[in-house]
């Protein structure tokens, strides 16, 4: 046994809180490759005087359980190295500590296995009971129990039954604030003067990027702010670029992303704490991960999502081309819209004189047809018109009307007023009708 | 105010314009502060071609964008 070994053992022994006395596990294994001891008949198992004082051979020197299960674990830990097992997941148990307790089993088998918190911690999430896990694990001894167990390193899922799971536990949570609400996303600025690029400065996405900006809009600036993309670092790395480009604030708006690839390297994207600062920025975000198949949570929190890092730089900027196309035809559309309203106005002015005559024209005809009117009543009224049909009007000498024979005294002077002239007359005599005579 | 609202703002005064009769005054106004916007947008559009960046935080904290290139 080797110095390494014997401290591990100790460690072990430590760890566990067994209380065992070294010297026996190690005098133990001393012999290791001596022939085991036979055990069925009772004959073989006497063994010569001269070895009866070693330890475990003959009753006066048997060791303790604790030593046994020690040196098993010490063995078994020396000759495993971490393998990669298959198994399905049964009675996980988490400790408040953060440590995870299950079973790993088979048709045929089971082993314990504990997954210790610094462990636990950077796997994805819990496997649910009944999943098939793959699982990193370093054959060990539980000497409380003496049971085998599986310190489990790292686990993965058959099929993307933990990725699934991590990813929905922090899509409900966020999704439960309304950070991925409709109504959060903002509209993207026709023409950014600048677009902050949130990417790490050596991947394809950059290139992408600025050829795509450069050939539609050379007039829009890129701004480059370099962040590790993926490996444990890169969520702390994206939010710390993320940051950098708000606290500047020159930026009208972000393009988050990398170019594709597994769903390991875009996990960083659904990190919570990228998404909550992709999802906090003052200014919209176009979120470009991967390829179109692959949802992340920053997709989700993003103004707008884009397929790939080009498609994102299209919808960031406009193509120039066609904004200068645009304002000139807007510029034509002003001229002549003015031109037609002076037009209106000369046409309302010319509008109005016509109406002003007309109505002139009609006030001055219904003056004049007014006019007959009353004339034609009067005419009708005035005696000269029963004169000029033969009949005379006669007046006293005052010039009162003559209408009964008590105006006149016999000798009377009147008036004759007849169609062409008047005649002086004197009354020789007046007489009075009776009634119904002639 | 930004490319963006002169262009909305142009895109108004033209539709204003189109629509309805107004007074030859207000018309010419109008007229007037579409132009300025119109020459607005144009010189915006006229910029010269930006360079590639990148957004670097100085030791003092002061950030700050210098060419990718140089």
């Amino acid at each position: 046994m080797n110095s390494r070994s014997r401290e591990a053992a100790a460690h072990n022994a430590g760890r566990s809180g067994a209380n065992e006395p070294e010297p026996d596990t190690l005098a133990l294994f001393e012999d290791f490759d001596a022939p085991p001891p036979p055990s069925r008949s009772e004959g073989r198992a006497r063994r010569p005087a001269a070895r009866s004082d070693e330890p475990g051979l003959s009753p006066e020197s048997a060791i303790s359980i604790a030593a046994l299960t020690l040196a098993t674990r010490e063995i078994i830990e020396g000759a495993v190295e971490p393998l990669w097992v298959r198994g399905e997941v049964v009675g996980l148990k988490e400790h408040r500590k953060g440590h995870w307790y299950f079973t790993l089993k088979d048709a045929a088998a089971q082993i314990r296995c504990v997954m210790w918190a610094s462990d636990a911690r950077r796997a994805l999430a819990a496997p649910d009971e009944g999943m098939t896990i793959s699982a990193l694990g370093k054959l060990t001894v539980f000497a409380a129990r003496g049971e085998l167990q599986l310190r489990i390193l790292r686990i993965e899922a058959s099929g993307d039954g933990l990725w699934r799971k991590a990813f929905e536990k922090i899509h409900k949570k966020l999704e439960a604030e309304g950070l991925f609400a409709t109504e959060r996303k903002r509209p993207l600025p026709l023409l950014p003067s600048c677009v902050a690029l949130v990417t790490s400065t050596d991947g394809a996405a950059l290139h992408d990027v600025v050829s795509v900006v450069q050939r539609r809009c050379p007039i829009t600036r890129v701004v480059v702010a370099h962040a590790q993309v993926q490996g444990e670092d890169a969520p702390k790395s994206i939010v710390a670029a993320l940051h950098r480009v708000a606290r500047w604030g020159q930026a009208d708006v972000v393009i988050l992303g990398r170019g594709g690839g597994s769903r390991e390297d875009l996990w960083a994207f659904n990190d919570e704490r990228v998404v909550r600062a992709a999802a906090g920025m003052p200014v919209p975000v176009i979120s470009a991960v991967g390829h179109e198949v692959d949802v992340t949570l920053c997709d989700l929190a993003a103004d707008h999502r884009a397929a790939t890092p080009s498609a994102a730089a299209e919808a960031a900027v406009p193509r120039l081309t066609d904004l200068v196309r645009h304002v000139k035809r807007l510029g034509t559309e002003l001229r002549e819209a003015a031109l037609a309203q002076v037009e209106s106005a000369r046409e309302r002015l010319a509008d109005a004189g016509v109406s002003v005559a007309r109505a002139a024209t009609h006030k001055v005809e219904r003056g004049r047809l007014t006019l007959e009117g009353v004339a034609g009543r009067l005419h009708a009224l005035s005696p000269l018109a029963t004169i000029a049909r033969g009949y005379a009007v006669l007046a006293d000498r005052e010039g009162n009307p003559v209408t009964s024979v008590t105006s006149l005294n016999d000798g009377d002077a009147f008036v004759a007023r007849v169609r062409d002239g008047r005649i002086h007359a004197r009354a020789e005599r007046t007489e009075t009708l009776r009634e119904g005579e002639e | 105010m930004s490319f963006e609202k002169k262009v909305q703002r142009l895109e108004e005064i033209v539709r204003a314009l189109e629509s309805k009769d107004m007074s030859l005054e207000k018309g010419l106004k109008l007229f007037e502060e579409g132009i300025a916007c119109l020459r607005d947008a144009s010189t915006e559009l006229a910029k010269s071609e930006a360079a590639v960046q990148v957004l670097r935080e100085r030791v003092d904290g002061i950030l700050e964008a210098t060419d990718l290139r140089a």
